[in-house]
């Protein structure tokens, strides 16, 4: 579906500094009708940053932006959709308490004598529109009711509604089932058979190859190359994104499960809303395997970590951990008694973003030797310890006493996994550990996995990525609206997976 | 979701009827009945009939708590017990005192009396905190309003003119908390209280500046009555009487203020304009991203909230008191405030509030009558009526409502 007319968008030596960093490096870059250019990047390799300054969100310091041939200046987002250009942002520009149609027709509404908003025609047009491209969509139905594959379908028709060209999808497959991203795809495929021109940007090397015609990698701010999809691998793309060879497949010796660590009976759960989050739970985590739980996020996996990890009550059900019952027990027991938590949102519950590395990395054991005597903190010993932690989990970016906000993401990670895993817990348990982290930072989340398994630890891996909990686990379990519906070994395939997760029928324990 | 779908369709009328929240809302409706039949005109002078009411309610109550439903549960042991206290206590005064007190047309009347100034300024809270600003500076805006409302009518010698003026300061006010609230981004607690003790401190000066001891003149122009005698023809004969006594003679701006209830309802929800003010106060950046203006849509809003609030201003000034004195809102703009969270940020809900504060202090001033002791810290104490049943309503039946989401959070631009 690539013409090979004119470009309809052509950004020529657009440079970007912020404070300290040159986000954008003299960027060239062209989009054709009616393809799909992916552009490719680690964390902050500067994707985000040209495309918030094709959105009018940030100004150029350097270069021009053409469209459809002819130079423009792109001041705000209300330019760039007179412009025809539309973004899907990574996290949705919807608002929950709205309706479908309310979020799409809001700041262009069709009205009755210019103030009474005509509900009936915004309904009607959205209808339209979704029929057009062939999405299913109710109009009326509130945007917290319905799910995150639909909410995103709303976000396009967002777009085309202000009648884009050219839509900007900002990893658009990061909040997706595997089922809901095979549906983007089609949906993709429908847009640009329609003439429409798509920019897709994503860190993920396999959905890149699927969905491009054209594959752009930009690092550190630079752009290193534009492929075309024909005769790209995944090696040779990632060795464009990191700077050197990645290994993409975790390897593994077999594992040799032993006693079982962590013991999971019956657990009955309630969530924030007082509604049965998880419904009876029972499993084991032996020692030296990885246990991978895996399932669409909301169905109660993050209710299981909370209440293992003493966070949240059980309402019913007993948890033990090495032998000791620690149902009801505090987080402090818990982690006492040989838990370590590589908790999901890193931000706010891995770390205390306005405290130092240090202070980060004596959270838990800050109150005992050689921490402190008799309460007494000694900052020069913590200082001490975390330098050496730092530095054997390879974290950059900053020394023991740089505020933990002021590393990327993929460093942050590091030093949560750095504080759990020196405490050297009998049980890990490692919740969405690579979300949001590049291809090099996943590479070392995971070998950490890998070793702390072989050392004989219990993991516990929950994850929303198939592809992680695919290449990590020893056993997996899925879990589907609070109930572990289905247990796999590790050669299952990812459609199998797929279908159990979103309630289907799976293989009943392997 | 699937789960909740099912539950929507299979869903019959009697499982409706029957689950617990219904039961004790039930539970809370007897209850107030077991009260009510111990006011006139039933002036039940015997114990049985509320007595059993109230229990029954509480029973009702107990029976919700056990099934689940905590808060409305409680709510009606509580109202179970409170409604059958209440009612023990009113058959203990004379009969004749009852009805001296509890004459219903005088009640209601006075009840919107003491209501319009709170739905003025909750209106106009409820305009701020939609586009996303808290306004805790009401009460500021509604001092201005008087103070100015005051002044404009003595100087343009109209009653027009003092509402314009007293409109325009309320605006002001707002307009400057506008500023440090969106663009400097300061912190809303903070800043909204500096301005109530702003407006306390210019009213306050000017007054003492401009009128001394002598107060505000005694001719000053009000807003003028409506006279609806008409009502009073309307059959049967008592109810006419009724009709005439609660509705015959109120202030124009009291109509005002109900006028502006629809009128604000359906600019908020059924219009362009609305859909985007609420968008701002629930999702700047979502809104920023289709291209609407944040910071000109939350001034407007904030402004217009102190024009609002300024109208409630007014009305005690010129509609109610026919005077200005220093801190005559005395609290108002907050009781506002929390008519509007109790309302769940809707006027038709925030003005069932204000009529329950309204109600109540309209009640507090007649209770003293009730009872013939002569200490003075009886009236004192009734007037304490209005927030404790906020109390009991806010914790105990309503819960927590629901803010935009984005209510107090300043918005930066990327």
């Amino acid at each position: 579906m690539v013409d090979d007319e004119r470009p309809v968008l052509e950004l020529r030596g657009v440079t970007k500094h912020f404070p300290g960093v040159l986000a954008n490096d003299h960027i060239d870059f062209d989009l054709r009708r009616g393809e799909v250019h992916a552009l490719l990047g680690e964390n902050g390799a500067g994707k985000s940053t040209l495309m918030n300054i094709l959105y009018g969100l940030y100004h150029p310091d350097e270069g021009e932006i053409r469209i459809k041939g002819e130079p423009v200046r792109i001041n705000s987002p209300k330019d760039a959709i007179a412009r025809g250009i539309g973004m899907v942002h990574q996290h949705f520009m919807l608002i929950p308490v709205m309706t479908v149609a309310e979020n799409i027709v809001l700041a262009s509404e069709p009205t009755h004598a210019g103030v009474l908003l005509d509900y009936r025609a915004a309904n009607r047009r959205v209808e339209h529109l979704a029929g057009t491209f062939n999405f299913a969509i109710d109009p009326q139905a509130r945007v917290e009711n319905i799910g995150v594959g639909q909410q995103q379908r709303v976000e396009i028709l967002k777009a085309l509604y202000r009648s884009a060209d050219i839509l900007i999808l900002d990893e658009p497959t990061a909040v997706l089932t595997p089922q809901e991203a095979g549906e983007l795809f089609e949906i993709l495929g429908t847009l640009t058979r329609e003439g429409l021109s798509v920019i897709f940007i994503s860190h993920k090397l396999n959905e890149v190859l699927e969905i491009a015609d054209r594959i752009t990698v930009l690092r550190r701010g630079k752009k290193i190359g534009t492929v075309p999809h024909e005769g790209a691998t995944e090696g040779g793309l990632a060795r464009m994104m990191v700077g050197r060879e990645v290994l993409l497949r975790v390897e593994k010796a077999a594992a040799a499960p032993g006693q079982p660590f962590l013991e999971v009976e019956d657990v009955h759960v309630l969530d924030d809303r007082g509604l049965e989050a998880v419904k009876g739970v029972t499993f084991d985590v032996r020692a030296g395997e990885i246990v991978g739980l895996a399932g669409v996020d909301g169905n109660g996996q993050s209710e299981v970590v909370e209440a293992v990890t003493g966070l949240r009550r059980t309402s019913a059900g007993r948890v033990r951990l090495g032998g000791h019952d620690v149902t009801g027990s505090s987080a402090n027991r818990i982690l006492d008694l040989g838990l370590g938590h590589i908790p999901e949102d890193r931000q706010r519950r891995g770390l205390v973003l306005n405290f130092s590395l240090a202070e980060n990395l004596a959270l838990h054991d800050f109150d005992k030797e050689p921490n402190s005597r008799f309460g007494w903190l000694f900052p020069r010993r913590i200082i001490h310890r975390a330098r050496g932690l730092l530095k054997q989990f390879d974290v950059r970016g900053g020394g023991p006493q740089t505020l933990a906000s002021a590393l990327s993401g993929g460093n942050q990670q590091k030093v949560v996994l750095a504080r759990e895993i020196a405490r050297d817990p009998r049980v890990l348990i490692a919740a969405q550990p690579t979300r949001g982290l590049d291809v090099g930072a996943i590479e070392f989340v995971h070998q950490r996995l890998i070793e702390a398994r072989d050392s004989g630890e219990a993991v516990l891996l929950v994850s929303l990525e198939l592809e992680e909990i695919l290449s990590l686990s020893d056993r997996i379990l899925v879990i589907y609206e609070g109930r572990i519906v289905a247990e796999y070994p590790p050669d299952v395939t990812e459609e199998e997976l797929g279908i159990a997760m979103t309630g289907g029928r799976g293989r009943e324990a392997a | 979701m699937i789960a909740r779908a099912e539950r929507l369709n299979g869903r019959a009328v009697w499982t409706t009827l029957s689950s617990p929240r219904s039961i004790g809302i039930l539970g809370i409706g007897l209850a107030i009945v077991g009260f009510w039949l111990a006011l006139p005109p039933a002036t039940l002078r015997t114990p049985p009939g509320p007595v059993a009411l109230g229990i029954l309610g509480a029973a009702a109550g107990i029976w919700a708590f056990a099934r689940g439903e905590r808060r409305i549960g409680g709510g009606a042991v509580v109202a179970g017990i409170v409604g059958v206290g209440l009612a023990l206590a009113l058959m203990q005064t004379q009969a004749s005192n009852l009805e001296g007190t509890f004459v219903w047309s005088a009640l209601i009347a006075a009840t919107l009396r003491w209501a319009t100034p709170l739905t003025f300024a909750a209106l106009g809270g409820m305009f701020s905190e939609r586009s996303g600003v808290v306004n805790i500076g009401l009460e500021g805006m509604m001092l201005m309003g008087a103070f100015f409302g005051a002044w404009g009518a003595d100087k343009t010698g109209s009653w027009l003119g003092g509402v314009a003026i007293g409109l325009a300061g309320g605006a002001a006010l707002a307009f400057i908390y506008a500023i440090f609230a969106i663009h400097l981004r300061a912190d809303q607690i903070v800043g909204g209280t500096a301005v109530n003790f702003l407006a306390l401190g210019i009213t306050g000066y000017l007054y003492n500046d401009i009128y001394g001891n002598n107060g505000t003149p005694q001719n000053l122009p009000a807003v003028p009555d409506v006279h609806l005698g008409w009502l009073h023809s309307i059959p049967p004969h008592g109810l006419g009487n009724f009709l005439v006594n609660s509705f015959g003679s109120l202030n124009l701006m009291i109509w005002l203020s109900l006028a502006l209830l629809p009128m604000s309802y359906f600019a908020l929800f059924k219009t362009a304009i609305g859909l985007r003010v609420r968008s701002v106060g629930e999702h700047p950046r979502a809104a920023d991203t289709v291209g609407i203006s944040v910071y000109g849509t939350r001034y407007a809003a904030v402004t217009l909230s102190g024009a609002l609030a300024a109208l409630g201003g007014v009305f005690l000034s010129l509609g109610y008191v026919n005077a200005f004195t220093e801190n005559m809102t005395a609290g108002r703009g907050f009781i506002a405030l929390a008519a509007l969270i109790f309302g769940g940020w809707r006027p038709f809900g925030a003005f069932a509030a204000c009529l329950l504060f309204g109600f109540s202090s309209a009640l507090a001033q007649r209770l003293p009558d009730l009872s013939a002791s002569e200490s003075a810290a009886w009236p004192v104490l009734f007037q304490a009526l209005p927030y404790v049943l906020t109390l009991i309503a806010v914790a105990g039946i309503i819960g927590r409502s629901i803010p935009p989401a984005a209510d107090g959070q300043p918005y930066q631009k990327q």
